[in-house]
């Protein structure tokens, strides 16, 4: 198909001999290598596009920009899908399959309409106003569900998303925000300074706005002034030049958030590029050089197609050489849109009239007496009250200002300006303060505490030359920011003088309503003049409060070109200036992020690291299940073919205890301590003494918080008379090494005590069961034998492997109540002692266990572990440790354990349980003397671990029970609602094998 | 045409530096485009590591840690020394450095070290086999290794011999620069180090990269 509505030349920013195919709602179009979406419809007459969020009426493309509030769309299909992208910022590609969105069946016959029709009965705030009633949440559940495919936009992808996104760093000295003429005019002064230098621009093209209006740069044409800034740009290796790159947020101490689209435009990308990279910029000094965006002014149907701003009407026309329409009518309150209006002119656009809302006196502008001179028809103190047409705008009344009779105009095309607005997003984010400028109505930047400095069209300076002169004032305040000495000398053009520079605007932001047609404010939200008079008369004035209860700058365009005639609006209504209105709070992204771009690499597999003890590989091959434990990938079980978890778990809890197993338990919390004064550290740490603790023996000690509660258990050992090792819990391994620093650094700086993490350095495996010393003896080259070696003894030692000797460190503790050892050997050989132990106990029928056989072990021991018994709860005392506590010292936590509630006698205390007539106790079942009571049924407490134990033949479990110690013997039950389980269970002491300590002492 | 290496097999990252020299050799090689801008990754053998902790402004100890290890201690945050042999003592916080050992053969002194050391208030831990490291060289080295990590790591900011402990992703880094090419060694954690390798031949991709056999420590640092 051709492009009937491409002019026959012109179009600086489009290349004709490249073009383009592409699916706009199922049909194909052509267009040209430089157009947008946007562009590319208009040039085959497209400008409907869309229905509006709540009325469904029919919209155009509005802008040429970020701001655009209409023309959304959905890009691509299937997991690529995009929902609510803006027509006039995606860059065309071959392939581009794009469908308008919240319409059906087609947006030119669209059923949802019949909200327009209905919309006296849909007021602002009607959301609020009628789904009070009835008050029973049901009904809301039946009418949400319309609701929300009714007033919707596109529809989100439902499967991953395919695509890869990166992260990125960097640093510089001043990022200058916005590549349009002020944008490289501050750059190139910066970079003439020598400074680091960063420059995003948010399209593809540098240039903006002052390239696509085409007005001379002193002496040379825009186009040339900005390529040749480019080169010389290009030129400085400290210079990065960042296209397609949106700065989306200002964040603390000059971090900008931007968003960079690498592959967006390309149909068939590199498969090693991201699609987007996320740019965390951290800038000395930020000079803002973000532009202007115009603004509409509202009159009756001032939504329908073909009504567009009149810079982007001139934009369309230059940039992409295409005929926005036949026949033109300009409205605008200021000298803009008569630039816009000869661009028009000159490319054979027939402009039927301006219509200017200024009287014939204010009308002293160059561009007047250009566009008098070419002829155009200027129709001053007038107005465009309304516009008429089904899809696409066919008419509009004018009528003079002072209220006489209107008269028709036929025209396809609007363009309409009501001045500009500084893109001052930026700037308020970095907590800018922001002043009203009533000569050319707008906000300006005015103060921020962080270091940004505005340039050019944000400081209300358009005019190229002006804009360039303010830019390298801009750049200069930010080289001072960042501590770099300015360049000398400067470009031709002479400094703005302030206010009197600036573009004067009269304020008019809506003609007096028609009847019968809507005035639209917003029309992302379908917002009107009437909305906005409602919200005032029922009380809804602050601005904060006017844009939630209309939803007035809500949605993906946040009301670029809407906010500041809404609340203009409200100040009319309620006789104050605009500035005493204020303006809703700026805040990130300034324009949609794809969510995807936020976590980049973080996601899937990668959204917290991995740790992975050095067997890991090993327990891999061996098909074990793994489990989370924090960080950590540990062993579950170990299942052979056709075995299930459970029972491989119950089949190496087994072996333990007749034979022999082998556990990883590299994952526990490791910390060397070393310094005269470890003893009474420890001492001051643990609730038992270590003071006493002679070399080459270890301990069992518990640390206490503050507050009197157990928080962690463990071993020290004592590996010389200065050399300490300190065993944490896997879970609070970092919680202990933050806190040991603390109290090292902060509290007891006085103490010669240095203590580091050696959790990485040690690979260690627990080697249990009868028959561990016999495995343990072929390998090691020391005297294990329970004289030279009992129970509680650490020594250094040699281990002999296939792969050489490994130094290990060998403690002789346990947490199965078996004999049992614990070998350490730097995580480099910790496979080769794995597999060297393994191949050791193979006539004794070795086999690895994992956490499940390890649980059922401890809990066959009575041993507490953290998250189950030690649960933030629980005291010493409750844990049967109170013997623990040594009355003779001080330490952490003891001040409190005196406390009456600490010490009541009917506290939870720790119990074993053993199911009767061979049921299993149900998991986290409380504990009642009852089962049948009605309920509330008294707890008397709850099962904390639990096991199948095949030690004991039954279903065994620990548990917290009232004054537990004393009802040893009794019969209770365990219940669990959630199980419909209740099972009969006999109370006693937590320890079900071996209570006298034979075999671990043996 | 680039082409990309793959995630290689962990068990380089997890076993010991022989066993990353042999697994090396199974990795998919990429080689560089024809602008030589790519970005080369390498494991970088660590033949010992220790934790130095002590007073600096205690002269007694700063001259027992002098001779003990050789390297003088860094005199400010972020930097570090380079003895003779490319032994090199990392500052990494308020009273605690790393001393990174160029050979083997010291590893036998580490109990005299560490009884001399304790002996001026000071401590001395053995953390040899708790880093896994990794060279990233060529002119992409710095934008590569800014995807994962926010140092500031320009010529003129990350001078030569700066060390500063950092984030690679997600997971906590020593970031050093042995010397003036674009250069950085990055340690991580050993349990994280095959999550680590990950990201950074992810964050390499859009660079284009090449994996080398291992090297040893001395041939990066010196």
């Amino acid at each position: 198909m051709t492009q009937p509505w491409r002019l026959a030349a012109g179009g600086t920013g489009i290349d004709r001999a490249r073009p383009i195919r592409f699916d706009y709602d199922a049909t194909r179009y052509e267009g040209y290598a430089g157009d947008t979406l946007a562009s590319a419809l208009l040039a085959n007459g497209v400008h409907l596009v869309a229905r509006s969020f709540k009325y469904h009426r029919p919209r155009g493309i509005v802008s040429a920009g970020a701001e655009e509030p209409s023309a959304l769309v959905q890009l691509a299909q299937g997991a690529y899908t995009e929902p609510n992208t803006r027509a006039t910022t995606v860059e065309l590609y071959d392939g581009l399959v794009a469908t308008s969105q919240n319409c059906w069946p087609s947006v030119r016959f669209d059923v949802g309409a019949v909200t327009d029709a209905l919309s006296p009965l849909l007021p602002a705030g009607f959301y609020y106003k009628t789904f009070k009633w009835p008050a029973t949440p049901r009904w809301w559940l039946r009418y949400e569900h319309f609701i929300r495919r009714a007033a919707g936009m596109g529809r989100a992808a439902h499967a991953p998303d395919p695509d890869r996104y990166e992260h990125q760093y960097a640093h510089c000295d001043v990022l200058v925000i916005g590549g349009g003429v002020a944008g490289l005019a501050s750059a190139r002064r910066a970079a003439d300074a020598g400074a680091r230098v960063i420059v995003c621009q948010q399209s593809a093209r540098f240039g903006g706005a002052g390239v696509d209006a085409g007005a001379p740069i002193g002496e040379r044409s825009a186009d040339s002034w900005v390529n040749d800034a480019l080169a010389a740009l290009a030129a400085c290796a400290d210079v990065t030049l960042l296209p397609r790159t949106t700065a989306f947020g200002y964040y603390d101490d000059n971090l900008v958030g931007a968003l960079e689209r690498v592959t967006d435009h390309l149909h068939d990308p590199p498969p090693a590029l991201p699609r987007q990279r996320m740019w965390l910029i951290r800038a000395k000094a930020v000079v803002l050089a973000s532009g202007a965006i115009e603004r509409a002014i509202a009159y009756g149907n001032n939504d329908l197609p073909g009504t567009l701003l009149a810079g982007a009407a001139a934009t369309y026309t230059r940039r992409h050489g295409v005929r926005v329409g036949t026949r033109v009518v300009m409205f605008t309150n200021n000298d803009s849109a008569y630039a816009s209006a000869l661009a028009l002119h000159e490319a054979g656009v027939e402009v039927a009239a301006i219509v200017d809302a200024r009287s014939e006196a204010a009308l002293t502008g160059a561009g007047a007496a250009r566009a008098r001179a070419a002829g155009l028809d200027i129709r001053a103190a007038s107005l465009i009250v309304r516009a008429h047409g089904r899809l696409r705008v066919s008419r509009v009344d004018v009528a003079p200002r002072n209220g006489g009779k209107a008269v028709p105009l036929d025209c396809d095309v609007v363009a309409v300006s009501g001045g500009y607005s500084p893109t001052v997003h930026l700037f308020s984010q970095a907590r800018g303060t922001l002043a009203y400028d009533a000569g050319s109505a707008c906000f300006l930047p005015a103060k921020s505490p962080m270091a940004i400095v505005p340039a050019g069209a944000v400081n209300g300076y358009r005019e190229p030359a002006r804009a360039i002169a303010d830019a390298e004032a801009a750049a200069d305040a930010a080289l001072a920011r960042a501590g770099v000495a300015a360049a000398r000398g400067s470009t031709p053009f002479p400094a703005p003088h302030h206010d009197d520079e600036r573009m004067r605007v009269e304020p008019l932001w809506s003609v007096p309503a028609p009847r019968g047609a809507k005035c639209f404010v917003d029309l992302q939200n379908d917002v009107t003049v009437r909305d906005i008079a409602l919200a005032g008369r029922e009380g809804y004035q602050a601005v904060e409060h006017l844009k939630r209860y209309t939803t007035l700058g809500m949605g993906t365009d946040q009301g670029k070109t809407s906010n500041i005639i809404g609340l203009a609006l409200m100040g009319e209504q309620l006789g104050v200036p605009i500035p005493q209105v204020g303006t809703t709070t700026f805040r990130p992204p300034y324009t949609p992020v794809t969510l995807g771009a936020l976590p980049g690499p973080a996601h899937g597999a990668h959204v917290e690291p991995t740790r992975r003890t050095a067997m890991h590989a090993w327990h891999a091959e061996q098909g074990a299940r793994f489990v989370n434990a924090g960080l950590w990938k540990r062993p579950h079980s170990y299942p052979r073919t056709g075995e299930s978890e459970d029972d491989a778990a119950a089949r190496e809890a087994r072996n333990v205890r007749e034979n022999v197993g082998l556990v990883d338990v590299s994952t526990l919390g490791k910390i060397e301590l070393s310094g005269r004064d470890v003893a009474e550290f420890l001492n001051r740490v643990y609730i038992n003494r270590f003071d006493n603790l002679q070399v080459g023996r270890c301990r069992y000690g518990v640390m206490l918080r503050e507050d009197g509660i157990v928080r962690d258990d463990g071993t020290t050992s004592r590996l010389d008379a200065t050399h300490y090792l300190m065993t944490t819990t896997t879970a609070n391994a970092a919680a202990i090494m933050q806190t040991i620093e603390r109290l090292l650094q902060i509290d007891w700086p006085e103490l010669d005590v240095y203590a580091t993490s050696v959790t990485e350095q040690w690979a260690a495996a627990a080697l249990s069961g009868p028959k561990s010393r016999q495995v343990l003896a072929a390998l090691v080259d020391i005297d294990i034998g329970n004289e030279a070696f009992p129970f509680l003894g650490v020594a250094r030692c040699s281990l002999h492997t296939p792969a050489g000797r490994v130094p290990a460190r060998l403690f002789r503790m346990s947490y199965s109540g078996e004999l049992a050892f614990e070998i350490h050997v730097p995580a480099d050989r910790g496979r080769d002692m794995w597999e060297a132990t393994l191949d050791a106990g193979k006539a004794s029928g070795i086999m690895a266990y994992g956490t499940e056989a390890m649980n059922t072990l401890r809990v066959e021991k009575g041993h507490v572990v953290i998250g189950a018994e030690i649960d933030g709860r629980t005291t010493a005392s409750d844990l049967g440790m109170a013997k623990l506590v040594n009355a003779n010292k001080w330490c952490i936590g003891k001040p409190l354990l005196s406390r009456a509630a600490l010490n009541a006698p009917d506290r939870w205390q720790l119990v074993g349980l053993r199911a009767r007539n061979g049921e299993r106790i149900p998991r986290g079942a409380k504990i009642v003397a009852d089962p049948g009571r009605a309920l509330p049924n008294p707890m008397l407490g709850h099962v904390t671990s639990w096991c199948d134990s095949p030690h004991v033949g039954a279903s065994i479990a620990l548990a917290l029970v009232s004054a537990g110690r004393e009802r040893h013997g009794e019969t209770l039950w365990a219940v669990s609602p959630l199980a419909d389980a209740k099972v009969e269970v006999m109370l006693g002491a937590p320890v079900f094998v071996d209570p006298d300590g034979a075999r671990l002492r043996g | 045409m680039r082409r990309y290496s793959s995630t290689p097999t962990e068990r380089g990252f997890v076993a010991d530096p022989t066993d990353a020299q042999r697994s090396a050799d199974d990795r998919r090689t990429m080689e560089c485009d024809d602008r030589g801008i790519a970005v080369t990754l390498a494991e970088v053998a660590l033949p010992l590591a220790w934790n130095l902790r002590g007073n600096a402004s205690d002269a007694s100890f700063a001259a027992e840690a002098r001779r003990s290890l050789g390297v003088p201690l860094p005199a400010e945050p972020l930097t570090s020394e380079r003895g003779g042999q490319g032994d090199t003592l990392l500052w990494l916080g308020p009273r605690s450095w790393l001393f990174v050992g160029a050979s083997v053969s010291m590893r036998d002194d580490f109990d005299t070290a560490r009884m001399a050391i304790n002996a001026a208030r000071g401590a001395l831990f053995d953390l040899s086999a708790s880093y896994v490291a990794w060279a990233i060289s060529g002119v992409s080295a710095p934008r590569v290794l800014n995807r994962l990590c926010p140092l500031d790591l320009h010529d003129k900011s990350f001078l030569p011999g700066r060390c500063a402990q950092s984030l690679l992703g997600h997971v906590n880094a020593l970031v050093h620069r042995p010397r003036e090419s674009p250069t950085f060694i990055v340690m991580v954690a050993r349990s994280l180090a095959a999550d680590a390798w990950h990201a950074l031949c992810t964050a390499s991709a859009s660079d284009g990269y090449r994996v080398e056999v291992s090297r040893p420590f001395d041939s990066v640092a010196r």
